[in-house]
């Protein structure tokens, strides 16, 4: 397009207003920015940083861990796939992170392996990689380790409230709500309930309950279940009325108890008080859950503590400071913290105290201890029953 | 409006004072002074451009001046809105689409009012359709029910109901913005009794058209704008219609309006023909021929059936019965058509035959790509600006140059960028409806000569009109259409009379 | 015919000059956030390679599914099974790729399985008469339950959710695409294809031109099912490149893979300057522009509210927000500030 001279000085013009302003915009963020130089950077991925129980582990990295040892914990936002977490795992390498904490369960294998190219500590907190990815993945430089419930601990978590319920509460019959099966936890808990509860799944217990809807093509179908205690049986969460006209149906069913393997203090808390109907769940101590306790009909709660992630810091630390902990063949470590389980109010309450923000359980002098730690007395203090008495 | 304003016919109800509005670098009106008296029907007529359009929209409160003073009943004049206007007494039928396509007659007629008809929230429809009714027939429309979508409507009926939208609030004032070229005789019979009752009840009508006789027939008085300026205005006495073409133009007008000859030959070869093609509802056993070198004129009322014709010998609707051929092969669709040189000119100027976001150049390039492309695929930008520029330079199209984006074109340079779209891309039979629709008598003229020159270079031309002089005018042969038929057929002849064509309409 | 008003050129026509800036603004706001975001790296001492190298990565998938959508959006529709169609191909790809190693047959698939997809769109549209926006809503969630299932049942259980991971060998095998000179150049290529069609065949012309008035379009011989197949099929193309690329870059497949692809699409446009409706105005360009524009806006957002912890995600988004409208506004702006009555 043709020109005049006069255009030209008028654009150039507008360029150069803009310009300043973009100028004055940045030397704002000279003051804005820059924290001090010794604070060791720490990027945390989530896939969802709302929930009560990732805002819990939030809570205890910011505010507590940050302040006793001079570290700055830096949240991804939400992360919704592979490729965004990989991305962001790329900005944390790029903003000096020495580490990066992953909780978002994104490939966590392919982190491992990008980090450990970045030599940049990579640790997995409240959860695992597949074995596979494990596997792959131990004898990288840098990545330091995971500590979660692993798939025998949820298992064992969804086993020991179907016992509870069969030997305990004498139920004959119960509503349960499978979250989003055929996600794998949520499988091994449902696998673990059934059992517990004396039931089969195609004639399979156990641990082979998973292995049977892994060979069906991951599909879970509720008419396989057999056995004494009923199970009315619904799963997945539509955000429409279907799902709660569904649970609207098994509430109606009369059920002596409705079993959840998690999601349900999130979903159905409310309908489950209002219909005084006993349930259970698998989630974290928060006060929303306290008060499903105190004044509801939440009977039974395995949860996560907040303060739970100390020891993957207190690795994470080790490795920073060049002391790091490592299996005797030098592979990462794998170990599997469980559930404190509430049965009453009192107990909840109970817990929920015994691990505030002011005064974690994983406080400054146990991390201390675990801070550069042998590997044994680091796993000793991982897998030690802290469930306050 | 109240009902106790006093009218005594001669009082001042309207002054503009020094009135200046200018759009960029266009002045569109230049320091204009302009009275309006209680009884007078004032006409406005002008080239496009010229500012009558202007004046009256900013005396309507669709835009602001620049600068200059508004008196309205001896107080200062400055409306908010359109509606703020026609609610205060000055109310504009404007002259494209005012009204909304997705709604009711009812719901358009009352827009902005329906809460007269609300009751806890609901819409009493029952009511609201009878007194949208009454509205229509009080003007004179008895064929629109008030129920019906606005946007099934065709364009004449949808300004009908923006009429009596606006006749319905009493205005003491009514601009009408070239409003007339819309409708068939019987609209524009209702729209002249309204603007009878308006003389006789002292009110004062601004009257704004293109159309010489049809002005001097209406109007008291008649002022001439041309380039934003007020030439002259002429009392009923002095009209004279070369003194008023000069006083648009500037200059006088050479040659002829029309054409000069009564020659009605043409080509032996029938280029396009309907054979029995029926569209029911619209038209029923058409037989029609067209030969190359010929300029074919179909007339008729506005729903005689012409329109879908065009349509039919476009391939732009399906015919029920019969068909449409070109050279002999059967039309299937449009682009059946273009591909045989077949170009349609729609009388919805802005909806069927532009893209007004689009650009002039976009809009005449498009039908002619084929012929600046490079193995019917790759578009070369030089051949493309050299034919636009073409059809730019030889149409004479005012733009700020080919990138002006439609929208912001005149009427007539609107049409100009249609018919460069057609003629640029070699079009061998032309379709034309309503083609000087809103279109300046100067460029009207040059039109009909480059009709007058085509017909000479061997193309065929069919003319589908609502103006019997334009018809009579320009074409070899005239049908008449009546009730979807063909009615009548007329050669060129030096002593067509229009009382007899005219009767064959009705 | 008589030339009837002589030829004026102005000395300066600011309507003009403004109708280029309007124009040139999203290009320009690029190039300022880009230099915005360097000087606050510099500021923080950050690894300015391994953030742009991320900038990059945040950036390519997004902006080759826009750039092909654009022919859509151009046509005034929207398609919101771009990223189901995004999922679906990658997941037949990166199985295709399990089975026989090939990189080749990676890309081929996805950018095949895309197209296919893609076209069913417009085809059932055209077929049944419906708007095209419908389908896609059926599409969206056919092509997500597919997708679901094949990862379910073909896929390896990990935590919380199922995958189809590549195995070590083969991730190193797609180690010298998942390069920025690679990407680079794939995007460049790309984005010059999209262009020469859209600006420079008759292709683009007749699309911009339907988006524009579909009546119009149709009463000058433009078939509106034709070219919308071809926008249909143009925009899969994209989705393949951006699905098999997610691939290389992601090395696994899961149901939340290209989750937001979606929204972020119609985000990227706009940003980029794309009028919403389509038609004459529309850029091809855009996508580029307003992808990477986006990105780094939220990446300069995120890292000057870092300290504000728990308001950090809500304020960056709040603010985006405000800069998307104001550029909607701002492109809606008409080069005249009021047109001529006729």
């Amino acid at each position: 397009m043709y020109m005049q001279k006069s255009e030209i000085m008028a654009i150039s013009k507008f360029i150069k207003g803009v310009t300043a302003i973009a100028l004055a915009g940045a030397s704002m963020a000279l003051v804005a920015c820059g924290g001090g130089n010794s604070t060791v950077k720490v990027g945390v991925l989530v896939a969802d940083a709302s929930g009560d129980e990732a805002i819990g582990f939030k809570n205890y990295l910011q505010q507590y861990v940050a302040k006793e040892y001079n570290y700055e914990f830096v949240y991804s936002p939400q992360l919704d796939s592979a490729e965004q977490a990989r991305a962001q795992a790329e900005t944390f390498i790029g903003q000096n992170c020495k580490a990066i904490i992953d909780m978002a369960d994104k490939n966590r294998g392919d982190l491992a392996q990008l980090c450990n190219t970045n030599k940049v500590y990579f640790a997995i907190g409240s959860g695992m990689m597949s074995d596979e990815d494990y596997n792959a993945s131990k004898n990288l430089e840098y990545f330091v380790g995971q500590i979660g419930p692993d798939m025998v601990t949820e298992y064992n978590t969804g086993l020991a409230m179907g016992q509870y319920y069969k030997e305990t509460k004498k139920v004959s019959k119960v509503g349960v709500y499978g979250a989003f099966i055929p996600n794998p936890m949520h499988l091994y808990r449902m696998a673990g309930l059934l059992t517990g509860l004396g039931d089969t799944y195609k004639g399979q217990s156990g641990q082979n309950i998973v292995y049977t809807v892994f060979g069906d093509g991951a599909q879970f179908d509720a008419s396989n279940i057999a056995g004494d205690v009923t199970i009315d049986y619904c799963s997945g969460f539509d955000g429409e009325g279907a799902i709660f006209g569904r649970v609207g149906e098994i509430i109606a069913g009369n059920p002596d108890a409705f079993l959840s393997v998690g999601m349900t203090t999130t979903f159905f808390a409310d309908m489950l008080d209002k219909a005084n109907l006993e349930y259970s769940d698998i989630d974290s101590f928060t006060t929303a859950n306290g008060a499903h306790m105190k004044t509801g009909s939440l009977k039974y709660l395995a949860g996560k503590y907040s303060s739970s992630l100390g020891p993957i810091f207190a690795a994470i630390k080790s490795a920073i400071d060049g002391k790091a902990i490592r299996l005797a063949n030098g592979d990462a470590f794998s170990l599997s913290q469980g559930y404190w389980t509430a049965k009453s109010s009192a107990e909840f309450e109970k817990f929920q105290s015994a691990d505030s923000v002011t005064n974690p359980i994983f406080n400054k002098t146990v991390l201390d201890t675990l801070i550069g730690a042998s590997y044994d007395s680091f796993k000793a203090a991982v897998e030690l029953d802290r469930t306050p008495q | 409006m109240p009902n106790s304003i006093t009218r005594n016919k001669g009082d001042l109800i309207l002054e503009i004072t020094n009135m200046t509005k200018t759009f960029g670098p266009v002045t569109a009106l230049n320091n204009v002074d302009l009275k309006l008296y209680r009884g007078d029907v004032l006409g406005l007529i002008g080239e496009n451009g010229s500012g009558k359009s202007t004046i009256s929209s900013i005396a309507a409160g669709m835009q602001k001046a620049d600068s200059g003073e508004m008196k309205y009943l001896g107080e200062n004049w400055a409306p908010k809105s359109m509606i703020d206007a026609l609610d205060k007494g000055i109310g504009m039928i404007v002259q494209e689409s005012g009204t909304i396509a997705g709604i009711s007659v009812a719901e358009n007629i009352f827009l902005g009012n329906l809460n007269q008809f609300s009751k806890y929230g609901f819409i009493n429809k029952k009511e609201l359709h009878a007194r949208a009714n009454e509205v229509l027939r009080n003007i004179g429309i008895d064929n629109i029910d008030s129920s019906m979508i606005m946007g099934a409507l065709d364009f004449q009926s949808r300004k009908l109901v923006e009429i009596a939208k606006v006749i319905m609030k009493e205005p003491e004032i009514l601009i009408v913005d070239e409003t007339t070229t819309a409708l068939s005789q019987k609209g524009r019979e209702i729209l002249y009794k309204v603007v009878k009752r308006y003389r006789e009840e002292n009110r004062a009508v601004i009257f704004i058209s293109h159309d010489l006789d049809e002005i001097m027939e209406v109007c008291d008085t008649l002022t001439v704008l041309r380039d934003g300026n007020i030439i002259r205005t002429f009392k009923k006495e002095e009209f004279d219609p070369d003194q008023i073409r000069l006083s648009m133009i500037g200059r006088e007008l050479e040659g002829d309006y029309y054409r000069s000859d009564y020659d009605p030959t043409h080509g032996e070869k029938v280029t396009i023909e309907l054979k029995n093609a029926t569209v029911k509802g619209h038209m029923y056993g058409i037989n029609l021929e067209a030969h190359e070198g010929e300029i074919l004129g179909i007339g008729g009322l506005s729903h005689c059936g012409m329109h879908t014709l065009g349509k039919a010998l476009f391939g732009a609707v399906k015919l029920d019965d019969g068909e449409a051929l070109v050279n002999g092969e059967k039309i299937k669709n449009e682009i059946f058509a273009t591909k045989k040189k077949i170009g349609y000119v729609s009388k919805d100027r802005d909806n069927e035959s532009l893209v007004l976001s689009a650009s002039v150049k976009d809009n005449i390039a498009i039908a002619g790509l084929d012929i600046f492309s490079i193995g019917n695929f790759l578009v070369l930008y030089s051949k493309e600006n050299e034919y636009v520029k073409k059809q730019i330079d030889s149409l004479l199209i005012k733009c700020s140059d080919s990138s002006q984006v439609v929208q912001t074109l005149s009427g007539g340079n609107k049409q100009k960028v249609v018919f460069g779209k057609w003629i640029g891309c070699g079009s061998e039979i032309l379709v034309l409806d309503c083609p000087t629709r809103g279109v300046d008598i100067g460029v009207k003229q040059a039109m009909y000569q480059l009709l007058y020159r085509l017909k000479k270079e061997g193309k065929t031309i069919i003319i589908i009109s609502e103006e019997l002089p334009e018809l009579m005018g320009m074409s070899d042969r005239l049908i008449i259409m009546k009730d979807g038929k063909i009615n009548k057929e007329f050669l060129r002849s030096k002593d067509l009379s229009d009382a007899e064509i005219i009767g064959y309409m009705i | 015919m008589e030339q009837v008003m002589e030829n004026k050129k102005p000395k300066f026509d600011k309507y003009k000059a403004k109708k280029l800036v309007i124009t040139l603004l999203p290009l320009l706001a690029l190039i300022l956030l880009f230099v915005f975001y360097i000087i606050i790296l510099n500021v923080n001492d950050y690894n300015i390679m391994m953030n742009l190298r991320s900038l990059l990565n945040q950036s390519l998938i997004l902006v080759l599914v826009a750039t092909g959508a654009i022919f859509i959006f151009t046509l005034g529709q929207f398609d919101i099974s771009l990223g189901a169609n995004a999922l679906f191909s990658a997941v037949i790809g990166t199985l295709v790729y399990k089975a026989t190693g090939s990189i080749a047959l990676l890309f081929i698939i996805c950018i095949l399985v895309a197209v296919g997809c893609s076209l069913l769109n417009a085809l059932i549209a055209s077929v049944f008469h419906l708007p095209m926006f419908v389908t896609t809503i059926a599409m969206l969630s056919v092509l997500t339950a597919l997708a679901t299932f094949l990862i379910q049942s073909q896929g390896s259980a990990s935590g919380t959710s199922y995958s189809i991971n590549l195995p070590s060998e083969l991730v190193d095998k797609l180690a010298p695409l998942d390069t920025p000179i690679f990407k680079i150049i794939l995007l460049g290529i790309f984005i010059l294809a999209m262009v020469f069609i859209f600006n420079f065949t008759k292709v683009g012309r007749k699309q911009k031109f339907l988006g524009g008035n579909e009546k119009c379009a149709k009463l000058t011989g433009i078939s509106i099912s034709l070219f919308g197949i071809i926008a249909f099929a143009l925009a899969g193309l994209g989705v393949g490149l951006g699905s098999s690329m997610t691939v290389v870059y992601a090395h696994t497949v899961s149901t939340t893979t290209a989750s937001s692809i979606g929204m972020s699409v119609f985000i990227a446009i706009v940003f980029g300057g794309m009028p919403i409706n389509g038609g004459a105005r529309s850029r091809i360009y855009s996508a580029l522009i307003g992808g990477f524009s986006y990105n780094i806006m939220t990446n300069i957002l995120f890292i000057l509210f870092q300290s504000m912890e728990g308001a950090r995600d809500g304020l960056v988004q709040v603010i985006s927000g405000v800069f998307f409208l104001a550029i909607v506004f701002v492109a809606s702006i008409n080069y005249r500030s009021k047109n001529l009555p006729r």
